[in-house]
């Protein structure tokens, strides 16, 4: 492909793929993954709360995913994080939003989530939002937060936060294979792209891989041929993708739409909510049963 | 802090820069300081500057040798030079003009550095005489990518409110956001014409002032040109101008060869895609033809070798393969394809208040004439950091900077700003 290269963006290494730091700490696969998942749909929820442009909810979720392949959950809570690679992406992107617009909005999921959780029968319509006083200790600490947060973020990412998506490559790809103009496609894809945010994939595999990853999926879900390998090169090959890569993005994703059982669920809910300190008490407290 | 600062060296908007000199090699360098407001966060430029410039390596691009991160303050550790191109027009030139052979040589190294970062997706966005730095050796760098971004694949649209309005490119001055590298091409039109004559070719007021500037010089285009401008960028209006014919350069550029007329006019093209890339320019007659060139130069800076072609800009992968040699677009050659990005190792920093932005041996070459080496990627590290440390363990440990260390150095005259200069407007 005679694509202009872009500028060199980071990837993990496989050390720290291998074994993340969550992990490290005892925190189980499953939980890290649930958790790095919902961190990236509240960034996406007040992404669209803020009015903010797509462009920086992705790049916000894909320096979320990097930061936890240099920092434990033991560390820093999600929800921080979160917030952070927000407002770092609302820079990165010529969209500047005001760092008490994020905050209010985190604050309005956050206590949603708290209401629901601790209502589980009622609907969400029930919930009422009071707003955080303009001067509220409260608002003073999400603030100390979210300076935290962007600092961190700049410092553990080495000020590496170039991050190359893959949305206009894969449309590129698609009308190369001559597959443009065939239904519903490209739609399909495009959301694969979406929800591939909330896996780690951004931060581990190359964006052509990724975008070729999101065609082959959706190919198979509309059950559109491509090009199969007997024939000549498999078609991947011209985009310099893997299909073992691939398969392993696919994988990522497809993950994403299992069942979650309900109490995983609630855990999930509680560690965000309850932050670092959550996260603590809930693998001391593992330690302790795996000891008796 | 390992490095001593020693006096003030220039005042930008959100920064100041400071001459020092690293404790353990006694390298002179230039320490960009950069205040953390607490309503703020850190600024998006100093992000932009940091990210982008550590991933640029190149004779003609300011060196970021380091990055220091305190809790209240950035520190950026540049490589260090005598003078912007500001101040060295005004005290070397004839008032404020250069001759021929420098303006060749500058025109030369401004254009590579600008092919290497367009090379590299990135767009400058700023370039204009004083983010342009001149060292001792002549050495041209581009400096301050405080605006700078990475442009890879078109997705959505940018700020409008880039480059300092003197330099501002004529379809950015109609609204345009989705403009590319020709915006920087543009201003290096306005910075060659400026080392000619010594004074900024289009001094506009406001936006609108600006614009008619521009083509009270070059000319009001004609309303075909207008019309397919506002076809390709849905942000550009058709509108009547009031009509100026074009002043012939050479009415401008007194004493200026043919060919800088012929470079200048292409550089300066009202229509962005009409305007060659960094490339294509290096490869212009002006640069290219013996007969161009100017041997009475008293200046230190070295033109550029008659008959030698310019050095294709091309990257080193990790594993020693080069890709990407580009030919000018004209001449038959291929594009490699896109090199793979790197896996990065961890970074073992203790402390992580430093990050090498480049190992220490990494600085190029000085230009001289020599053929140029390539750019060395191999030596970023980056995605660094994989230590375990509590978050605010580094924080206090960082020791105030020596505030007091002021080395008297004997003044240098006044020489800036100039009378008659005009003064730059912000942006
Ligand atoms: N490496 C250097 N060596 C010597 N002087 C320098 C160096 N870097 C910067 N300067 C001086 O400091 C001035 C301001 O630097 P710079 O343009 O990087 O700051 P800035 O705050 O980004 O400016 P701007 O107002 O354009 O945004 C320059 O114009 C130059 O005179
Ligand atoms: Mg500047």
């Amino acid at each position: 492909m005679s694509l202009p290269h872009p500028l060199l963006y980071p990837l993990a290494s496989a050390a720290q793929i291998a074994q993340t730091l969550s992990r490290a700490d005892a925190l189980p696969a499953w939980l890290e993954e649930d958790l790095r998942a919902e961190g990236c749909r509240l960034i996406q929820s007040a992404g669209i709360l803020l009015g903010a442009p797509q462009v920086v909810m992705a790049t916000a979720q894909v320096l979320f995913q990097r930061f936890w392949y240099v920092t434990s959950m033991r560390e820093f809570s999600v929800s921080q994080i979160a917030m952070g690679a927000l407002y770092l992406a609302s820079k990165l992107e010529e969209h500047i939003a005001r760092m008490r617009d994020i905050i209010n909005i985190f604050d309005l999921l956050l206590s949603r989530l708290r209401y629901s959780l601790a209502h589980p029968d009622s609907p969400l319509d029930s919930f009422k939002y009071t707003p955080m006083s303009y001067f509220s200790n409260e608002y003073y600490t999400y603030k100390d937060e979210l300076i935290i947060a962007e600092m961190q973020l700049l410092k553990r990412l080495a000020f590496n936060v170039q991050v190359q998506l893959p949305y206009n490559t894969m449309v590129n790809y698609l009308n190369v294979l001559g597959l443009g103009r065939v239904e519903g496609l490209a739609q399909k894809a495009w959301g694969f792209l979406n929800d591939a945010l909330q896996t780690p994939v951004y931060a581990v595999y190359p964006f052509p891989t990724i975008a070729c990853a999101s065609i082959h999926l959706a190919a198979r879900e509309i059950g559109v041929c491509l090009p199969e390998p007997p024939e000549r090169e498999p078609w991947w090959a011209l985009f310099d993708a893997d299909l073992e890569d691939m398969e392993q993005v696919c994988g990522w994703v497809l993950r994403l739409y299992r069942k979650q059982d309900e109490e995983e669920r609630e855990v999930v809910h509680n560690l965000i909510l309850g932050g670092r300190r959550e996260v603590r008490k809930w693998l001391d407290e593992r330690a302790r049963q795996a000891d008796v | 802090m390992n490095y001593i600062q020693l006096e003030k060296l220039g005042e930008g908007t959100y920064a100041t820069v400071y001459k020092g000199r690293s404790r353990a090699t006694n390298e002179i360098v230039a320490l960009k300081e950069i205040h953390l407001d607490p309503e703020e966060g850190t600024p998006s430029t100093a992000i932009r500057e940091i990210s982008l410039m550590k991933e640029l390596n190149h004779p003609n691009i300011l060196h970021l040798h380091d990055v220091i991160h305190t809790e209240n303050k950035l520190v950026l550790v540049f490589e260090y030079c005598e003078q912007d191109l500001k101040r060295y027009m005004d005290t070397h030139g004839v008032r404020g003009a250069l001759d021929p052979a420098t303006v060749r040589s500058f025109m030369y190294q401004l254009l590579r550095g600008t092919a290497y970062c367009h090379d590299n997706r990135v767009l400058h966005r700023d370039l204009k005489p004083q983010n342009l730095l001149i060292n001792r050796k002549g050495e041209l760098k581009i400096g301050d990518f405080g605006l700078a971004r990475a442009y890879g694949v078109p997705v959505n649209t940018y700020s409008n409110e880039v480059v300092t309005l003197w330099y501002r490119a004529p379809d950015v001055l109609m609204g345009s956001r989705n403009y590319d590298a020709a915006i920087d091409i543009w201003s290096c039109g306005c910075i060659m014409a400026e080392m000619i004559t010594g004074m900024p070719l289009f001094r506009g007021r406001d936006n609108p002032d600006q614009l008619l500037a521009i083509m009270k010089i070059i000319g009001t285009p004609e309303d075909r040109v207008i019309k397919k401008m506002a076809q390709e960028t849905p942000d550009i209006q058709f509108k009547t101008y009031p009509r100026f014919p074009k002043v012939p350069w050479p009415n401008i550029l007194p004493g200026a060869s043919a060919q800088a007329c012929d470079l200048i006019d292409r550089l300066l093209q009202f229509d962005p895609t009409s305007r060659p890339n960094a490339l294509d320019a290096l490869f212009h007659p002006y640069f290219t033809d013996p007969t161009a060139h100017h041997p009475n130069s008293t200046n230190v800076p070295q033109p550029v070798p008659v008959g030698v072609m310019p050095a294709p800009v091309f990257h080193m992968l990790p594993n020693g393969q080069s890709v990407y040699m580009p030919q000018p677009s004209n001449a038959p050659g291929t594009r490699a394809a896109a090199p793979q990005p790197y896996q990065y190792a961890a970074m073992n920093d203790p402390n992580m208040a430093r990050h090498p932005a480049y190992s220490e041996q990494g600085h190029p070459p000085p230009f001289a004439g020599q053929p140029i080496h390539p750019p060395q990627y191999a030596q970023v590290p980056a995605y660094a950091y994989g230590q375990h440390v509590h978050p605010q363990a580094h924080m206090p440990a960082q020791a105030a900077p020596q505030q007091q260390q002021q080395q008297q150095q004997p003044q240098q005259p006044a020489v800036y700003p100039v009378p008659g200069y005009p003064q730059y407007p912000g942006r």
